[in-house]
Parts: C-alpha cells; structure tokens; sequence
C-alpha cells in the first residue's frame, strides 16, 4: 500500500517534468535559398517558421558539407526573436547582415543588430562571408530562451546554396604601377651601387673593385622584396584595398585606423596576445634555462641521450608537433586516456588559451635550451672553481655569477623570443584557428593579433584593414622592444 | 633549552638536507596534481590530505635537538604512505594514478626509512660531538653528490616524459587501425596507413612542390648571400655600414607586417600558386640570416692564404672560387642547410600564396589532413613520421653546427 502510495505521489511529482521534457518539439524552419545573389560573397535564405513563444532567437548553422547535426557545421550567426514593439526598421543594406521580415527590412533592437518579430511567420537574411563558388549548406535552428534547441540538432536537413564569384570577379588587376615601382627601385639602387663604386675609385680604394658587385644582387633583393613591400604595406593601410578592390584602390585615409579601433573585441584580442607572447617568453626563459643548467652539469651520465631528446620539439616541424598536440587534447585523445576523462580542452575559452600557452610553451623550450646552454658552457670555469673554493653556496653561485653573465645572452635572445611568441601563426591556427567562437566578425577566444588579421585578410578579404592592423601591430613591437631595452640598459647601468 | 653546539650547526646529515627540498618539491608536485584532480572531478579529500601529511612533514623535520620532532615527522610519513596506498586502491589504477600516489608514497617512506637511520636517529637525538659531526660531514661529502645526480635524473626524466610522449603516441596512431585517436599504445599494429599514404597522388604531389621550393630556395639564396657574406667579411666599400644596417634591420619586422603586402605584390605579378613565388620569398627573408651567418664564417679564414694567391696570380673571381670557397664549403653547407629547413617547414606564407592542391607544400598539405570535420588522424600520422624522420636525422646530426649558425645570426642581429 504505501509502496503504491509512494509511486502515486512520485508520478504526481514527476508528470509536470515529463510534460515539459516532452512538449511538442518545434518543426523544423524550412529554409530555401532564393535565386538572387544579395552581393559578392552573400547568399539569401528565405526561412519559413512558425511562430512559438518558446524561441527565443534563430541560429544560422553553415558548413562545406551536408550534415544532420550541428557539431559538424558551424555557426554564422544568432538572429535574437523579441517583441518590435517601440523599435524601428533598418534601412535596406544598413546592416553587415542584412535581414527582412515578410518583405520589409527587419526591426533593429538598441545595438542595430536585426531582429524578428516574434510573430512572423516568414523571414530572410542575406548571409554574408560564404566562399564563392562553393556549395554551402545551411540550417536553421530555434533556440529557447536558456539556449537549448528546440528542434533536434541531429536530424537537421540543411539545405545547399552558392554564391558564385564569376559575375563578380573583377578585372585582373592593373600590374603596370607595380612594375614600375619595382624597375624604378632595381635602377635607382643599380646607380647608387655605381655611385658608391666611383667614390671609392675617387679615394683610391682599389682593392674593393669588386665588392659593390658582390652585394649587389642581396641589396636589390633586399630592397625590392623586403622594403618595397612594407612601404606598400603600410600605403595600403590607408586605402579601401579589399577582395572586389584589387588594383584600383582609393585613399581613404585614416578610415581603416578607425575601422580597427572600433572593432569588437580589439583590446581583448591585444590582451590575450600580450598575455601569450609574456608568459611564453617567461616559461622558455625560465624552463629553457633550468635545463640549461641540468644538462651543464659535469660528468651527468646520458647527457647525450637528454640532450638529443630534448631538442626534438625544436627539430620535429612545428607544424607536425602542434598537429599533434591537438590529436592528443581531443576527447578520445592520449592526455584525455591518461587521466581517465573525456574533456573537451579546446571547446572552453579558458581551457582552450591555457591549453595553447601550455603547447606553444613545449615547442619553446629547446631552442632557449640550447642558446642559454651555448652562453653557459663559454663561462669560464676558473670563476666557479674560486667560488668554489671560498665557500660559495650553489645558489649564491648561480645568483651571483650564473645569472648576471648569462645577461648578455638573456637579453636579446627573451626579447627575439617574445617577437617570436607575438607572431607564432602556427600554434594558435593549428590548434583552434582562433576558436571557441565569439561572435561573428570578431576575433576568436584564443585569437592573438597575427591570426586574427591572418583571418581579416584571407577569410574576409579586406586588405586594407589588414594592413592597418599589421601597422599597428609593428607599432607596438617598436615600443615594446624600445621599452625592453631601455629598461634592460637602465638595471645594467645601476648593477 | 639548550643551544645547538657548533657542531650540530655545521653539521646536518644529508638525508636531512635532501628531504628538506625533495618534500618541499613533493607539496609542489601535489599541488598540481590536486589542480588535475579538480579536472578529472575527482575526489579531492585524499590529494589534500597528503599534501598536508607533506608539509607538516616537512615542518616537523628535525632540527638536530632531541624533542618531539622525530617521531612526529616519522608518524606523519607513514600516514602519507598508507593514504597512498588507499588512494591507490580506491582509484582506476592508471599510470597516472601510479604515478600520482607515487609522488605521496616515495617521499613518505624516504621520511620514514631515512629518519630511522642509527646515525639520523643520533643526530636528531641531538648528539653532536666533534668525531661524530666530523665524521658525518666526510660522509656528506661522499652521499650529497649522489643523491643530486639521482634527484636531477629524476627531474630530467619527467621532462624526457613530457617530451617523448607526443611522439610515441603520434607513432601508435600511425600503425593502429582505423581512424582512431584513442586506444592503449601498442594494442594493434598495421601498416595500412602508410601505404595509404605512399600509394595515394597527393603525398607525392606535396612532397614535390616542398622539394622544388626547397631546393629551389636554397640555391637562389646562397647565390645571393655567399658573394655578399663575402664582400661584408673582406672588403672596406663605401655604403658597407648602411648595407649592414639594412640587413640588421629586416630581421627586426615581424613577419605580419610583410604578409599582405607580399600576398598582394604577388597577386598583381601573378605568382600566386606557383613554386617560384615561394622561393623568391623564402629566399629574401632567409637572406639576413645567412648573409650574417656566413660573413661570420668567412670571417674565420685567414686572409693570408687569399694574398698568397693574388701574389700567384689569381685575380679576385679566381681567389673567391679556387680558395675562399673550397675553405668555407662546411660553413656554406650549414647555411644552406639553414635555408633548405626553413623553406621545408614553413607554413604561413605557403598557406597564404598557394590555394590548391596541386601547388600544397608538404606543411599545408599536411595540416589539410586534418580539417574542422573528417579528420584523417591515421593517414596524417603516418605522413608526419615519413617527413619528420628526414628532418629530424638533420638536425640531431648538425645541431651544434645550426645552433651556433642560429646564435651567431640572431644574437648579432
């Protein structure tokens, strides 16, 4: 008896839970892709709905294939769902994606992004970022106001559209500047180097006849394929050079600098790469120079063996060893079977920028090994057999004679390493490209600056913006190498 | 209370030196491993529970009086041992978790074994006799030494783990069926991604553009770098310091700041997808670097020779082919073994200047195995090894000849 009461009252309990684990699911959106092409890069979904107080936003899922769930696509953008009530429509081809409900542009919420009103039926949306050419497959999925699908995201049937670039693809650019600039630059130096050379036959210096024909070939190269194009790097922060403008950019001024200012998530991502590039600095200098000492030590049996293993980070390619790592982080991955989890390391923001600190700190470590190990083995060891002698203390010994002439070394080699670490593209691109998404348009949670305008560049196109950011980005390492350097002079001048 | 005699001061046995630091490494080492353990969502009584037996371990070591520290010290460690134990009972007894309980247990029974020595015991009863601290100083002088190689072995171990691992793992993946990331290591061996990868067009396909671009890079940079390494290293010309300058100065930049434009200057000259761009760009960012690495050479061999040779009447092309050259071939051979690498591994600028497959270097080929979606970890795996084992046999063999190359190029510029 009590036994059925105790049932009676648990179903009592549990039906309401029930009710709503198994309300009715949404129907799918049916999205179909219209025949007109909204612009260069661009496809149009019409997306046929029906309304439900429960959706709280659409999301746009997108990838190169066909697929049924979204753990195999990704996601272009999230469309809020809200009451238009007291808001106003955008003008047409206002918004980066341009949306109309039954028609008519859609209402803007506070930020100006689009939204749809919860009560229509039909809406559209000019996707923007697709690869021409291509076919891309889309899905619409209606999420709940706490996030969750309200479809099931492994039944999804995405439909196929594309965009192609041919009626869009401009004029093969104008070369004719470029060659100029190049022929004028190789003959502008040919007669400099012919100058130099009739000053020195002037003063008498006949033993160096040859000498401006030897460097000659370097220095034109140099010239023309170093300095030429930073100088057109940096002219081209200041035009509207993009994928549609090649060739017949215009000046547009300052604009880019604003455009990069503006952009969401600047001083995260300027943050995040300073965090990076300091803390792998740190960790090369300080385990580089541990092993350094390790492996310095006199009559240590296996030196050869820890030496050779240590260094292969450094000789394996970056490229394989940062490959691998993300093999092994995966959740059926070695370090996941190592520990007995199955944690996805890369899908958390803080997991996944701690997790390509700790790999890029790996690939580090030997090259700092090796060049601290160089600096150590030309200290003189008489040094240390008097220290020695006079009772001095192996840590006193390190701290007083190790670390002050290893100096010389440290200085330039941290400095080159942090350069390094600010631009290492491989590791971040190869583990996440950047990823867990943050929003589209803006950079990625494990973005540093150099993959985040890798992607400005090459995945939207937009040179000129680029060029600003590559501008920007030279900027801060003048500074924050002359600061370095500055700070380094002054503790040496006061030691 | 009395006040430690001079000998007790001077002398403290070795055991006690070592576990001073070796328990201090030990709460460490816990403390990290209590950090993995919030990640596995595991119990955390036992990690923190050790790490307290640790460190109080470590408070009450003795200090060479005779009180209450000895047993103290002694109780705690075989706490710590038999919480080790227990830890490793109640868990899934992987090698993690050996290797965990192992950095509790080990230093634990230390503790105990080595305070229940007669002459640690002595000492922490607080004898502290001439003889007897004369006599253990001379055994310090022998034991010290031995116990820092076996802790320094043991630290370099741990590294040579996290250094070997990847590599054992990438060479499982390789030769276990399927396309799986996971599995025991040595479970299953099989061939079938090698020969898929040997047998298919693209491998081949990549390995030709890297050994085109490679070979081409290096040939094209010497003939640039070896004739003004020279002209630096032999000749006072005028624009010689501003020439140097400049190529101190480009290896300054970064990368970024070359990157579009060089992709642009490209694009308009219509390099884009061919060899050609590549060594024409890998050829003018690997020059500074070898310009400065083999001016230092030439640097080093002695000019008399070449002034000997002008005396027999060489002019100056003669003196450069018959007798600088054949002098510095190790030294050029270094360099262009430097540039042969860099052109073999680089990534970024190939990524960027070829889209197709057909014009892949091995490094984009590679990474295009392993996409967002359907990766081919196997095939992947089996190709790494095949390009990595050339690279690696390299470099293991030059590494002083590179490093000092390397140094001498960056550390001058």
């Amino acid at each position: 008896m009590r036994v059925l009461r105790l049932w009676a009252a648990v179903t009592l309990l549990a039906l309401p839970i029930m009710a709503q684990a198994q309300a009715q699911p949404q129907t799918q959106p049916r999205v179909s892709v219209a025949d007109t092409e909204p612009g260069y890069r661009q496809i149009q979904i019409d997306v046929a709905v029906s309304p439900d107080p429960r959706v709280a936003a659409y999301e746009i899922w997108f990838a190169e294939n066909s697929f049924s769930s979204t753990r195999d696509a990704l996601l272009h953008s999230r469309i809020a769902v809200m009451d238009v009530d007291g808001l106003e429509r955008g003008a047409p081809g206002e918004n980066y994606d341009y949306c109309q409900v039954d028609g008519l542009p859609a209402y803007l919420d506070a930020d100006g992004n689009a939204v749809i009103d919860r009560n229509a039926a039909r809406w559209s949306c000019a996707l923007t970022g697709m690869v021409p050419g291509r076919d891309t497959w889309i899905a619409v999925v209606p999420v709940s106001a706490d996030g969750l699908a309200l479809v099931d995201v492994d039944g999804l049937q995405p439909v196929s559209g594309r965009t192609d670039a041919s009626d869009e693809r401009t004029p093969p650019p104008d070369t004719r500047p470029v060659l100029y600039a190049l022929g004028s630059i190789i003959l502008s130096t040919i007669v400099l180097l012919v100058f130099l050379r009739q000053r020195d036959a002037r003063k008498g210096r006949t033993r160096s006849r040859l000498a401006h024909v030897y460097v000659a070939p370097a220095v034109i190269g140099l010239i023309t394929l170093t300095f030429y194009p930073i100088l057109y790097g940096i002219g081209l922060a200041f035009t509207d050079a993009d994928q549609s403008h090649l060739g017949d950019e215009a000046w547009v001024g300052l604009k880019n600098f604003v455009t990069v200012f503006a952009s969401p998530g600047m001083w995260r991502v300027t943050g995040f790469t300073l965090v990076w590039a300091i803390a792998n600095t740190a960790a090369h200098v300080f385990f580089g120079l541990l092993l350094a000492l390790a492996l310095n030590r006199a009559g240590l049996t296996g030196k050869t063996v820890y030496r050779t293993v240590f260094l292969l980070p450094w000789a394996i390619p970056g490229y394989i060893s940062v490959l691998a790592w993300n093999g092994m982080l995966q959740p059926e991955g070695l370090v996941n079977g190592v520990l007995g989890t199955s944690i996805d390391f890369l899908a958390g923001a803080d997991s996944a920028r701690l997790v390509v600190i700790l790999v890029n700190i790996w690939l580090g470590i030997p090259f700092m090994m090796m060049t601290l190990s160089g600096a150590l083995q030309a200290l003189s060891a008489d040094m240390f057999e008097a220290a020695e002698v006079d009772g001095v203390s192996r840590w006193d010994q390190f701290r007083y004679l190790t670390l002050p002439n290893l100096k010389s070394t440290m200085v330039p080699v941290s400095l080159l390493g942090f350069i390094w670490s600010f631009n290492s593209f491989n590791t971040i691109y190869l583990m996440t490209r950047g990823n867990p998404y943050v929003g589209f348009g803006e950079p990625g949670a494990t973005d540093i600056l150099i993959t985040y305008v890798f992607s400005v560049a090459f995945e939207y196109g937009q040179y000129g913006v680029a060029a600003a950011w590559s501008v920007l980005i030279f900027l801060m390492l003048v500074v924050f190498s002359w600061l370095y350097l500055k700070k380094t002079r002054a503790t040496e001048a006061s030691a | 209370m009395s006040r430690p005699s001079l000998a007790a001061r001077w002398y403290v046995p070795a055991e006690i030196q070592a576990l001073r630091l070796w328990l201090s490494v030990a709460v460490l080492v816990n403390l990290l491993i209590m950090a993995l353990d919030v990640v596995r969502d595991g119990k955390l009584w036992p990690s923190l529970l050790g790490i307290a037996l640790l460190a109080l371990g470590r408070l009450s070591l003795p200090d060479g009086q005779a009180n209450w520290k000895k047993p103290v010290a002694q109780l705690l460690g075989a706490g710590g041992v038999a919480l080790g134990l227990f830890a490793l009972a109640i868990s899934p007894r992987l090698l993690y978790d050996v290797w965990s309980v192992a950095w509790l247990v080990v230093p634990c029974l230390l503790l105990v074994a080595w305070l229940s020595r007669p002459r640690v015991a002595d000492w922490a009863g607080g004898r502290s006799d001439r003889e007897f601290a004369e006599r253990g100083l001379a055994r310090n002088k022998e034991s010290m030494p031995r116990l820092d190689v076996v802790a320094l072995h043991l630290a370099l171990l741990h590294g040579l783990a996290v250094v070997i691992v990847p590599v054992i793992w990438i060479v499982d993946v390789a030769v276990s069926p399927g396309n799986v990331l996971g599995g025991a290591i040595g479970d299953a061996f099989t061939l079938e991604h090698f020969t898929a990868v040997l047998s298919g067009d693209s491998f081949w396909t990549w390995t030709r553009n890297s050994l085109v671009v490679a070979a081409g890079t290096t040939v094209f940079g010497l003939a640039l770098a070896v004739p003004a390494g020279y002209a630096f290293s032999r000749y006072q010309f005028s624009g010689r310091k501003e020439s140097m300058f400049l190529f101190m100065l480009v290896q300054m930049f970064p990368g970024i700041i070359i990157l579009v434009p060089y992709f642009m200057v490209m694009k308009t000259l219509g390099l884009l997808n061919t060899s050609i761009g590549l060594i024409i760009v890998y050829s003018v960012t690997a020059l500074p670097l070898g310009v400065w690495m083999l001016k230092g050479f030439f640097d080093t061999v002695p000019r008399a020779l070449e002034e000997a040779a002008v005396l027999d009447g060489c002019n100056q092309f003669e003196v450069f082919f018959r007798v600088v050259l054949p002098l510095s071939l190790p030294a050029v051979a270094i360099t262009a073994l430097f540039s042969f690498l860099a052109a073999w591994n680089e990534f970024l600028l190939a990524l960027v200047f070829n889209t197709s497959n057909e014009q892949y270097t091995l490094p984009v080929g590679l990474a295009s195995m392993i996409p967002a979606t359907g990766q081919q970890w196997g095939d992947f795996a089996a190709a790494s090894i095949i390009v990595s084992i050339p690279v690696v046999v390299l470099f293991v063999f030059f590494q002083r000849a590179l490093i000092q190359g390397l140094s001498a190029g960056s550390v001058k510029g």
